[in-house]
């Protein structure tokens, strides 16, 4: 299932519903699976754009030490 | 007016005596100038010298009798004189001069009262206004500097710019900043360099100096020059007390060529610092928005029902077995409760039935219709009659 790119906050927020869901057991069994499964993925996708800025991060960390001159 | 043609030409004496009446027609005026180049050669009754203009490029030679010059001594160099004067037309080699008969100087307190009434005229034009004075430059691509030459003014400027921007660029032009030829070689200057486009600021210096060597960065042309001028201007002229008109007008007035050095150019290093600054704190906010972001990831992440999917389904499970664990007993407690019930009926029916005393002998007679039989009166002969006996029942006949 080929995950549109959806927004980091967006990820998140649904991964917040998803979990508050599961946690007040109304769903069926079936439904809770799936919602878990979803769970799953939007944890995923959170994670990709956090490691991803981090990644950026780092890539910039170097040339903070060192201010580049006029 | 003179008939001439080529065919009849007038021989030069006609044309000097000419011209020099003409000439005497402008009478004795009073005129203000610049003296300089005053020679006076021992036991001649003539003196020699120059009037120069204070403000234009020009001068006439000036011949007056000695006692004149000496009635005006001591003369300063360069010193600002009114003269009472009748044009002389040398004609025996067509030269001209002014034959002065009185020279006065002009005091300061002279040069003073014009200057003040020229600065009134020149601030009810508008020229000083504020609204009209152009904000400096961040990055001057050039810097104009007319200065003296190689005067302190010059190295302090420079050097207090390249302190602040090592890669400043000049256009220096080197004019005089004293007497008639001042006001000429400034106005020259800054005419040139506020047409140069890179040039987008320009520094107008000297070093200190009397209130006569001053005098001509208050000259009327050259402040018009300025407010004129497309590039802004900076004044730096003399010390801090001096405020000659060209203050007024310029558009920033530096108290010193350093402080004119100083303001033009941005102190890099500075600028570079408060750069690195900014972007550190924006990699500052981003790392802790990431942090906090992260830390909240993880939270959603650890929840039991994402952590451990299996307490979805164990949860479930514990309700299926304690369902089938509850109805596992109700049934079996109610077959306990149907077994008693069946026994009990058991016993009840054993109770109520007859069997017990059938098989103790007895029996017992019914009529067809079932009807139990009390009394022989109740049957007819020849009627069939049922006996149940303790282990079955029969048929008879009534006698």
């Amino acid at each position: 299932m080929v995950e549109k790119k959806i927004s980091y906050e967006s990820a998140r927020d649904e991964l917040v519903e998803v979990v508050s869901q599961l946690e007040s057991g109304g769903a069926t069994l079936e439904e809770s699976l799936k919602l878990w499964e979803r769970g799953e993925v939007l944890a995923k996708i959170c994670q990709e754009w956090l490691d991803g800025a981090q990644a950026k991060l780092d890539a910039a960390r170097p040339s903070q030490s060192e201010p580049s001159d006029a | 007016m003179l008939e001439t043609s080529s065919e009849n030409p007038v021989p030069v004496r006609v044309i000097s005596q000419s011209i020099g009446e003409y000439l005497a027609k402008l009478g004795p005026v009073w005129i203000e100038g610049e003296l300089s180049e005053v020679t006076v050669r021992p036991g001649a009754p003539m003196v020699f010298m120059r009037l120069r203009d204070v403000s234009a490029d020009m001068s006439l030679s000036i011949m007056c009798h000695r006692s004149v010059l000496d009635a005006v001594q001591p003369l300063a160099q360069n010193a600002r004189v009114v003269m009472h004067s009748k044009v002389s037309w040398y004609s025996k080699n067509g030269s001209l001069s002014l034959n002065v008969k009185e020279i006065r100087q002009v005091g300061v307190g002279e040069l003073l009262a014009r200057l003040e009434h020229l600065k009134s005229v020149l601030a009810a034009e508008g020229l000083f206004d504020t609204d009209r004075k152009q904000s400096l430059p961040f990055l001057p691509k050039a810097i104009g500097l007319i200065c003296g030459r190689n005067s302190d003014a010059e190295k302090d400027v420079v050097e207090n710019a390249k302190r602040r921007w090592p890669a400043v660029r000049f256009e220096i032009r080197e004019v005089a900043v004293q007497g008639a030829a001042a006001v000429v070689e400034v106005s020259t200057a800054l005419k040139e360099l506020d047409a140069n486009p890179d040039v987008e600021v320009i520094i107008i210096t000297r070093g200190g100096g009397s209130f006569e060597d001053l005098l001509p960065f208050s000259d009327e042309g050259l402040v018009r020059l300025v407010a004129g001028a497309k590039t802004p201007i900076v004044s730096a002229i003399g010390h801090e007390k001096d405020a000659p008109l060209l203050d007024l007008v310029a558009d920033w007035r530096a108290s010193t060529p350093t402080d004119a050095g100083k303001k033009v150019v941005p102190d890099m290093a500075e600028e570079l610092q408060k750069i690195t600054n900014l972007q550190q704190r924006a990699f500052r906010t981003i790392a802790s928005l990431l942090t906090f972001e992260k830390s909240r990831i993880t939270g959603l992440r650890d929840r039991p029902v994402l952590q451990d999917p299996f307490t979805l389904i164990s949860s479930r499970r514990e309700v299926i077995s304690g369902l089938l664990d509850r109805s596992f007993r109700s049934t079996s407690a109610r077959l306990l409760l149907g077994r008693e019930e069946i026994s009990n009926l058991n016993y009840q029916v054993r109770a109520l039935s007859p069997q017990a005393t059938l098989d103790r002998g007895y029996a017992v007679v019914q009529k067809s219709d079932g009807q139990i039989l009390r009394n022989p009166k109740n049957v007819i002969s020849g009627e069939v009659i049922k006996i149940r006996l303790a282990e079955g029942e029969l048929a008879a006949l009534a006698e």
